[in-house]
């Protein structure tokens, strides 16, 4: 990013912290030790939920939670307490839009830690935690429905109704831009590229939502699919409108099937793992002796990754026999139908891969933010904070923590796939159908450590 | 229900016990010429190639690393770590000695052509 340094000349060592994308030093490797544990653990928890536990299945969307209570229900569908959350997330809005538009192109410009930090990492756990916080706080959400009620019309309805077909493909090609920008485009921290990007994201966003209505932000805006997919591992549902306290895994189940589901979650996963991929030795060196073409090979390596995650499940999945008469589509339907259940393995990988990252680069936008004009000012307070480092100074301990995560998840997505292979596999299918699945979850979460232990 | 919570407690059990035992154990890779004397990386820069190209060498916690350079055009080595060091050389030979006071993967790469020179794995 020549531009970047050019401008930085003259700064000060801390003001070109960021000088490589977004980060300083990375996570070191897991020990070896680990590495095997958490591969012999992923495969002895596949077989044991296979054979050890229920029969029928248990998870059922139209049945399963219990209501909220009485007062968190009226406080969360409480006007004020909506009005609240859109501000928050206007003026969340406002302040990028002020640093992109008048900061400084300096990566102590807080615009690129709020973007591939707070928002593109942060959503993770926020979602986790408290659902899908990003529909609620969807700015773009908040401008359309504005638009709508100006002249009259109906925020849900748009021009033309959105076309079942297309689901969550908008999605998943938007979240394919952003992790291109991301980790592909050498512009990540490049002001002008990185609101060039978010300006044509706010543009397809407006026009979708004017077009099709509140579902396109639904189905089409990336950040929103991501966060509600990942929503879907929260204790936090919704049926008919009454607000219901599940477990993550009957919560998972209720997740809608739609085409592109399968898409979305495998460039989520396949983005990750080729994020670990990119800075291993072998690839750097690789890309190095083949520098004329290395922008290339960085682009096919990421659609590589992405295509390749999307195929190693669908075979998983179709390597059963199906009852025509419950899939009327066959097993062509069945990736879609068993997509809920790559959920936890995508979430717990990415958790693992970005932990660290998400606390100390998080420390360090919170003390960026406090300046965003960057001319010195302390405008939250934040600004003479220190980062706290103890995760890079606890290797040990955030190993193990990123080795737990990417198994916790693998159970889940194992429980998940087994309870919905239950409930759409012929009987004599049931056991067998599921082993080819099995085996692509499997290889997802031991991938997913190699790339922890290797790069 | 209670089966998976047990498959799960153990399994995490594992893993971290296995975390555990590897932390009990010195780590023994590149420790031998580095704890005391440092760890000294020979880098040429010549004709916008550079050696070594992204290589990983293995250096202890707060050791010097020092810079043998060996350049036909004078440059600059950024090092990607926390503090965010950076080396200027001119072309020629010249020597140049840095600490890295905190555990990870740290890049030294050269500005120029963006070259990575090496990943210091620092623990």
């Amino acid at each position: 990013m020549p531009s970047l340094l050019t401008s930085a000349q003259g700064m000060s060592t801390q003001d070109r912290l960021l000088a490589h994308g977004l980060g300083g030093a990375k996570d070191l490797p897991i020990s070896t030790e680990l590495a095997i544990a958490g591969a012999v653990a992923a495969l002895t928890i596949s077989f044991t939920v296979l054979i050890v536990t229920w029969r029928t299945p248990r998870y059922d969307a139209a049945t399963s939670g219990r209501p909220a209570p009485a007062w968190l229900q009226a406080l969360v569908d409480s006007t004020a307490f909506t009005v609240l959350l859109r501000a928050v997330g206007l003026a969340i809005f406002c302040y990028l839009g002020w640093v992109a538009i008048f900061g400084q192109d300096l990566l102590i410009n807080p615009f690129f830690g709020i973007l591939y930090v707070l928002l593109w990492v942060g959503l993770v756990p926020a979602s986790l935690v408290l659902g899908p916080i990003w529909r609620a706080l969807s700015p773009l959400r908040t401008i359309s429905t504005g638009f709508a009620k100006l002249i009259g019309s109906d925020p849900r309805r748009g021009v033309l109704t959105y076309p079942d077909r297309l689901g969550y493909w908008p999605a998943a090609l938007g979240l394919l831009a952003f992790v291109w920008l991301e980790l592909v485009s050498g512009q990540s921290a490049e002001l002008s590229s990185t609101r060039l990007w978010c300006a044509a994201y706010v543009a397809v966003m407006l026009v979708g939502g004017a077009v099709f209505g509140s579902d396109f932000f639904a189905r089409g805006d990336p950040f929103e699919v991501y966060s509600s997919l990942v929503a879907k591992l929260s204790i936090w549902g919704r049926r008919d409108g009454v607000l219901l306290v599940r477990s993550p895994l009957a919560n998972l189940d209720s997740l809608r099937t739609r085409p592109g589901l399968v898409a979305v979650v495998a460039v989520l996963f396949g983005s990750t793992a080729f994020d670990s991929f990119k800075d291993s030795s072998v690839w750097v060196r690789f890309t190095q002796q083949h520098l004329g073409t290395s922008y290339l090979l960085n682009n096919l390596a990421l659609v590589g990754f992405c295509v390749g995650v999307g195929l190693i499940f669908a075979v998983g999945c179709v390597a059963t026999g199906v009852d025509r008469e419950r899939i009327p589509r066959g097993r062509s339907a069945l990736p879609d139908l068993f997509a809920h259940s790559v959920v936890p393995i995508v979430v717990g990988y990415i958790v693992a891969h970005y932990f660290s990252y998400l606390v100390e680069f998080g420390q360090q936008t919170l003390i960026l933010m406090s300046d965003p004009m960057s001319n010195g000012n302390d405008l939250l307070g934040t600004g003479d904070l220190t980062i706290n480092y103890w995760l890079s100074y606890h290797p040990s301990f955030l190993a193990s923590a990123k080795v737990a995560a990417v198994i916790l998840g693998h159970v889940v997505g194992v429980v998940a796939a087994h309870d919905r292979a239950l409930r759409l596999l012929p009987r004599h299918h049931q056991v067998t159908g599921q082993l080819s699945l099995l085996a692509a979850m499997v290889a997802f979460t031991v991938g997913g450590l190699y790339l922890l232990f290797s790069s | 229900m209670p089966h998976i919570m047990t498959v799960a407690v153990f399994a995490c059990v594992v893993a971290l016990g296995a975390g555990c035992g590897s932390e009990s154990e010195p780590s023994n890779a590149g420790a031998g010429d580095s704890v005391n004397s440092g760890t000294t990386i020979d880098v040429t820069y010549q004709d916008g190639k550079v050696s070594p190209s992204g290589e990983r060498v293995q250096v202890a916690l707060d050791s010097q690393v020092t810079f043998n350079i060996d350049a036909d055009a004078p440059g600059e080595l950024h090092v990607h770590s926390a503090a965010g060091d950076e080396i200027e050389f001119d072309a020629g030979k010249s020597e140049h000695t840095l600490t890295v006071e905190q555990p990870g993967i740290v890049e030294v790469e050269l500005h120029g052509p963006d070259l990575v020179v090496v990943q210091l794995e620092v623990e």
